[in-house]
């Protein structure tokens, strides 16, 4: 008889990388649904192009710098559909096949891969995208016609700081539950929270940084005086908070430091909407602490059991 | 109130249910292969040859240096063998092998009477006497921890049964069965140790064994049962201590310093047996399960082979493809059954071929999942960065050394990353070096 003989421990979580990232596609279905439900099939369309062309590009990638070709991770998906949720239904094919090429080739890859990006891959493409077409991603056409109003009107994302102008005010309920022109995946706050509360449950995230993200921008909009719950309700804020701010690679690791970083994208968040002249403020946030993040990491370690000072972690 | 310590894992303990209800049931095999080295320190010496009758409980090795403690035939027969076997190190060990006459004479037994009445004085020696070392897994002699400095003053005693560990249910049972024992042993060692106050720890999980010993500890003085939350590594000494004192033990120092000394329940029911039986250790309960016909467990004398406990159990029940002494988390795996148990084998899980199959490592994605699980708050991801570019100093510098090999880093991988494995290896070339170095190993 011969015995394997290996070294503790003999038995592993459930949880693979494969099955993390099927959780996180799993929990922003309510999200993709309620995106194709609202804006029909063109709708569909991106989120499938953006998809594809994702997982098509790290394959290439892959295969051309005869790497090992991980696409059966899920992680190109991941990035491909959550780059689709983010941008509006009206997005031209080409513009999102460049968009998700640029996400994986370019923020994921060229830095090494899986692990390696230091900035969100999807949120990167979208930054890229809005700076490239400013017009085509920041005008929304109005769904509101599937809630029995006919209204066809372009506008802006439904932003505290230029609704004003506008004269348009959407009701706390409105925002809930996606009654608002904007992008595919983003408008339904309560498709998301179905979606995040699924990832808790699953164990894929912990809510820290989620909470922490929108519990700061609330508390930071009531001291600039924002209407607090129109600022987390309203945006990006929420699908930032449950889907991007945590994503793995990009966040720090230590509970303390995840909560200044969460904190920091809640204050980021508001500054851009109270002062800045671009509506949408959680996109940049979350790239702006992601870029702190190993400083973070080195800075503010989990204190070491026995040891009296917590200790500098200097990242190689 | 319920107590736990920061961080650490939720595991799956479906694999307890096959034996954590069925009785412990005696076994006695022909033979037992008794090694000199079951405790930490300098192996004992045997003072017994091949041919002699020995008695049950007689000291067949003499215990050597400050950690020694003395060994016991633990069968009364003849001595076939003293010589060495291959064990689960890399040099093999000294082993008397005795034969079973069944006759199960014991040696003269000095017996101290009632743990409340004896002479504290006597507690320690007798413990040394009865080659008691820890039965939870670490099997540190029990009479070193039991003897503090002068300025080392003991203020809790902790009894360890929170039996985190997956599949193994001995110290359940023990509990349930024998609660009586611990509880005596736990006031013997409060009694050496002139301490008030002692706390009989089990994991919420148990609640049959935390209400058998409540009901124990309600007619003694001092002692009481502390509720602890279900987590992983909860039953970690340190974690222990952190959970039932909210104090850590400061790197390099001992549970004493900090005023708690830990021991096992298992250890708890021996000292018992060695103050008012005056018996030494000469058998435990040792859980075997997994891919066995019957899982069961078993009270063994010390130095059962493994082959000979499987058989009791009926067999393998599927091809085994992985035999480990000890848990799922922290099992150490023995390459054939021809190896025998120790004071401190507190199980034998068999996997099958292929819960065995060996894992391909993935790349690290960075999602944290092993920094948020380490109870001693270290970087599991950078010291494994550091341990595959054999950077010895990098490791160092990240505290690999206050890593206790608990394996909740490699348990929550996503990746499979094999971080514990490798935290042992840099452990042991960082001790190999601190040698080399004259410095202390």
């Amino acid at each position: 008889m011969s015995l394997r003989l290996s070294t503790a421990p003999h038995i592993r979580s459930p949880r693979s990388s494969t099955r993390l990232m099927l959780n996180v596609i799993i929990a922003l279905m309510p999200a993709a649904f309620f995106g194709v439900y609202n804006y029909g099939v063109k709708a569909l369309m991106v989120i499938l192009v953006s998809m594809a062309t994702a997982v098509l590009s790290e394959f290439s990638w892959q295969k051309i710098t005869q790497r090992p070709v991980r696409i059966r991770d899920c992680s190109a998906l991941v990035t491909g559909l959550i780059l689709a949720l983010v941008v509006t239904p009206e997005t031209p094919w080409w513009m999102i096949m460049i968009g998700s090429a640029f996400a994986i080739i370019v923020v994921k890859e060229l830095f090494g891969g899986i692990g390696d990006n230091f900035l969100n891959p999807a949120l990167a493409a979208r930054a890229m995208l809005l700076a490239s077409w400013p017009s085509v991603l920041t005008t929304h056409t109005a769904i509101v016609s599937k809630f029995g109003e006919v209204d066809a009107v372009a506008m802006a994302t439904p932003l505290a700081s230029n609704l004003e102008e506008l004269g348009i005010k959407f009701s706390y309920m409105d925002l809930l539950i996606g009654r608002i022109p904007g992008v595919i995946g983003e408008t339904c706050k309560l498709a998301i929270i179905v979606g995040f509360v699924y990832l808790i449950l699953s164990r894929t995230v912990t809510w820290r940084i989620p909470a922490f993200t929108v519990l700061s921008a609330f508390v930071f909009a009531w001291i600039f005086g924002l209407d607090p719950l129109y600022t987390i309700l309203s945006g990006g804020l929420i699908f930032a908070a449950a889907f991007m701010a945590n994503d793995y690679t990009t966040s720090p690791m230590s509970s303390y430091a995840q909560i200044v970083y969460a904190c920091g994208i809640g204050l980021i968040t508001v500054i851009i909407r109270k002062w800045g002249s671009y509506p949408e403020g959680a996109t940049y946030a979350v790239l702006f602490m992601n870029l702190l993040t190993p400083l973070l990491d080195r800075y503010i370690p989990h204190k070491v059991y026995g040891h009296k000072k917590t200790g500098e972690v200097k990242a190689q | 109130m319920k107590v736990t310590f920061k961080r650490g894992v939720h595991l799956s303990y479906a694999n307890k249910n096959a034996t954590k209800s069925l009785p412990v049931r005696d076994f006695v095999s022909d033979e037992v292969r008794i090694i000199m080295n079951m405790h930490i320190g300098a192996p004992s010496v045997p003072c017994v040859k091949k041919g002699d009758h020995v008695l049950l409980g007689q000291v067949i090795a003499e215990p050597v240096g400050f950690l020694g403690i003395p060994v016991h035939a633990s069968v009364s027969g003849e001595v076939t063998d003293v010589g060495t076997i291959p064990y689960l190190g890399e040099t093999p060990v000294q082993c008397v092998t005795i034969k079973n006459d069944f006759k199960d004479e014991w040696a003269p037994l000095t017996p101290l009477g009632d743990v409340e009445t004896v002479d504290p004085a006597l507690i320690v020696p007798a413990i040394k006497n009865a080659g008691i070392c820890g039965m939870g897994g670490a099997s540190f002699p029990t009479h070193v921890k039991l003897s503090p400095k002068p300025e080392q003053k003991c203020e809790l005693v902790i009894v360890n049964g929170a039996e985190c560990e997956t599949h193994l249910t001995c110290d359940h049972r023990l509990m349930l069965e024998e609660g009586e024992r611990i509880v005596d042993g736990l006031r013997a060692v409060m009694r050496a140790l002139s301490v008030e106050r002692g706390v009989i720890c089990i994991e919420d999980n148990k609640p049959d064994a935390i209400e058998n010993m409540r009901r124990l500890c309600a007619t003694r003085s001092g002692v009481s049962v502390q509720v602890l939350k279900t987590k992983y590594p909860q039953g970690g000494e340190k974690q222990l201590i952190e959970a039932v004192t909210g104090r850590q033990v400061p790197v390099g120092k001992l549970p004493i310093d900090v005023g708690a000394v830990v021991c096992n329940v298992g250890t708890c029911a021996a000292i018992s047996d060695a103050i008012r039986l005056g018996r030494p250790l000469i058998s435990r309960i040792t859980t075997v399960t997994g891919c066995v016909k019957e899982p069961a467990n078993l009270r063994v004398r010390i130095g059962t082979v493994a082959e000979d406990m499987i058989g009791a159990c009926g067999g393998f029940s599927e091809e085994a493809g992985k035999v480990a002494f000890g848990g799922g988390m922290t099992g150490l795996c023995i390459p054939n059954t021809d190896i025998p148990t120790a004071k401190s084998t507190n199980g034998i899980v068999v996997y099958n071929e292929k819960d065995a199959k060996s894992i391909d490592e993935g790349p690290c994605i960075r999602c944290g999942k092993c920094v948020a699980a380490c109870p001693i708050g270290l970087n599991p991801y950078l010291i494994k960065r550091a341990a595959d570019a054999d950077r010895l100093d990098e490791a160092a510098r990240l505290s690999v050394n206050d890593c206790i090999l608990c394996g909740c880093c490699s348990y929550e991988c996503p990746s499979r990353r094999w971080l514990t494995a490798s935290f042992k290896i840099v452990k042991q070339k960082l001790a190999a070096q601190a040698k080399a170095k004259g410095g202390k190993a």
